[in-house]
């Protein structure tokens, strides 16, 4: 198992695919928290829970980029072929999905760390330059950064089982992104009063670190939930890659 | 485990000691042994009731028209896929059961089967971690296949012929017993097949069993011992090729009288 690891730990650096990805996150946070930081008027982020709101577009992004990361690691070598030499090195090909699991929540972990803690800097940042009041204390800090790595963790694993069931890299992608973009916004909705939508896998990753606490879970019980996803999400990997022949 | 950094394992095919025991396996093993293997897609047979073994240090060239089910076969005896029914055993046992595997048993399936971003090096460094292989034996089979000097660039910038010897390093890397290879001369040049073909042959002297299949007969016909001809997933028929030639027959006379495709 140890040397599946180190072999995925290799396969994840030796491509550009992170850098971009960490580019492309990188990029978007610092988009977001200064439109909202700089733009935004200051009676709609005087509020703590408004500061905590747009601090969070962090934790969002290393989730989304995070899940992509799990995704692709494997459905990248079921494009490139890679996964035929993966499997007859390693025939016993659920150590392999579990090292794809282990090895992306630990990179996802670092995109969520990285990409919560700079929205957090930076949306300070723009407040204080703007003689705003920062009202997100050290707690909320370290919640946020803290729960959007264990978020991002959770979600590369999500993001790892999906692409092991789906396979096909395209469809993978699209439906992670506009599950995340687009079917919980629309479940979240105002006119819609379903009372689902706090227990969706997107939802309970902004629960963990502390977000809308009105709408939203508590964080240890958005963990937990989060939780269970990931390990149905790397389970159901697992099956259909042990259980169905290479393709 | 026992890397160590070193690579002073007995080269095994010189290696006096018997096979690893399998159950019911003894030294006399055949190196693969096909029993009855069925695989059905729906209710099509691509591989139907098909039987043989291969004994070591042979070379045995797998023909068949396209869609004989040559590549079905190739990826049953190697774990990718489940047969429904029969059993594929290599060195006696099934191929996901094997210890190591990478050191007994090294194939190519495909000749792109890679990253196109991540360089030759890489490509190998990561197989050679995942079969907890010496790291040195990267640039060991990296020299044998010649492409040292591109190891460290993207395989995107290969030719074909870079490609097929880069797949052939990766099934290298734990000095194996037995090579399967699907169509390796495919899209290679005179000159590649010629270097495939001696490396083949220097592979088999030393004791080495290659399985490779093929549909262009010409170039078989000069590299392999013997020959297995595979038609919808059926064995129509295995002879030596000293027999064949023995018996005034050439390879294609005995192909194209047992196989269906084409002409016909």
């Amino acid at each position: 198992m140890k040397v599946q690891l180190r072999s995925e730990l290799l396969k994840q650096r030796s491509t550009r695919t992170n850098f971009v990805l960490v580019a492309g996150m990188l990029g978007l946070v610092l988009f977001v928290e200064l439109v909202h930081g700089v733009g935004l008027a200051a009676e709609h982020l005087d509020a703590r829970s408004e500061q905590l709101e747009t601090f969070g577009r962090g934790e969002f992004l290393g989730v989304l980029f995070a899940a992509l990361l799990g995704a692709l690691s494997i459905t990248s070598e079921i494009r490139h072929g890679t996964i035929r030499p993966t499997f007859l090195v390693t025939p016993r090909r659920g150590s392999v999905v579990a090292a794809k699991v282990g090895v992306s929540m630990l990179v996802g972990a670092g995109f969520g760390l990285v990409a919560s803690g700079l929205a957090a800097g930076i949306g300070a940042a723009a407040l204080s330059v703007r003689g705003i009041d920062v009202q997100v204390d050290g707690g909320d800090h370290a919640l946020l950064v803290a729960g959007g790595a264990a978020a991002a963790a959770l979600w590369a694993a999500i993001g790892v089982g999906i692409g092991a069931v789906v396979r096909s890299q395209v469809p993978t992608v699209v439906g992670i992104s506009a599950w995340l973009l687009f079917v919980e916004g629309v479940l979240a909705g105002d006119a819609l009063d379903l009372g689902v939508s706090r227990f969706a896998p997107g939802a309970a990753a902004a629960a963990i670190s502390g977000q809308d606490p009105g709408m939203l879970l508590e964080p240890a019980l958005g963990a937990v939930l989060l939780t269970l996803y990931a390990v149905v999400a790397s389970a159901a990997g697992w099956l259909a890659t042990t259980r169905r022949d290479v393709v | 485990m026992s890397t160590d950094g070193t690579d002073a394992r007995p080269k095994r095919h010189l290696d006096p000691r018997p096979l690893p025991t399998a159950p019911d396996g003894s030294p006399g093993d055949p190196i693969v042994s096909v029993r009855s293997l069925t695989k059905r897609y729906g209710g099509l047979a691509a591989v139907d009731d098909l039987s043989f073994s291969l004994p070591a240090g042979t070379i045995t060239g797998f023909l068949g028209p396209n869609g004989a089910g040559k590549t079905t076969t190739l990826r049953l005896i190697l774990g990718l896929a489940e047969p429904t029914s029969g059993e594929a055993l290599v060195f006696g046992h099934r191929y996901e059961d094997l210890d190591q595997p990478a050191r007994r048993v090294g194939a190519v399936l495909e000749s792109n089967d890679f990253h196109p971003g991540r360089s030759g090096r890489d490509h190998l460094r990561a197989l050679a971690l995942a079969a907890a292989l010496p790291p040195t034996r990267v640039a060991q089979v990296l020299q044998l296949v010649e492409l040292d000097a591109a190891a460290s660039r993207r395989v995107q910038t290969y030719s074909l012929g870079m490609r097929q010897r880069l797949g052939l390093a990766a099934a290298l890397l734990g000095d194996p017993e037995l090579l399967v290879l699907d169509e390796p001369a495919n899209g290679l040049d005179p000159a590649g097949i010629h270097w495939l073909r001696t490396f083949l042959r220097r592979f088999a002297t030393r004791g080495g069993t290659v399985l490779v299949s093929s549909h262009v007969l010409a170039e078989v016909a000069q590299t392999v011992d013997e020959v297995l001809i595979i038609d919808r997933g059926r064995l129509v028929a295995r002879a030596r090729l000293d027999e064949l030639a023995g018996r005034g027959r050439t390879l294609e006379d005995t192909y194209l009288e047992l196989t269906t495709g084409g002409a016909s």
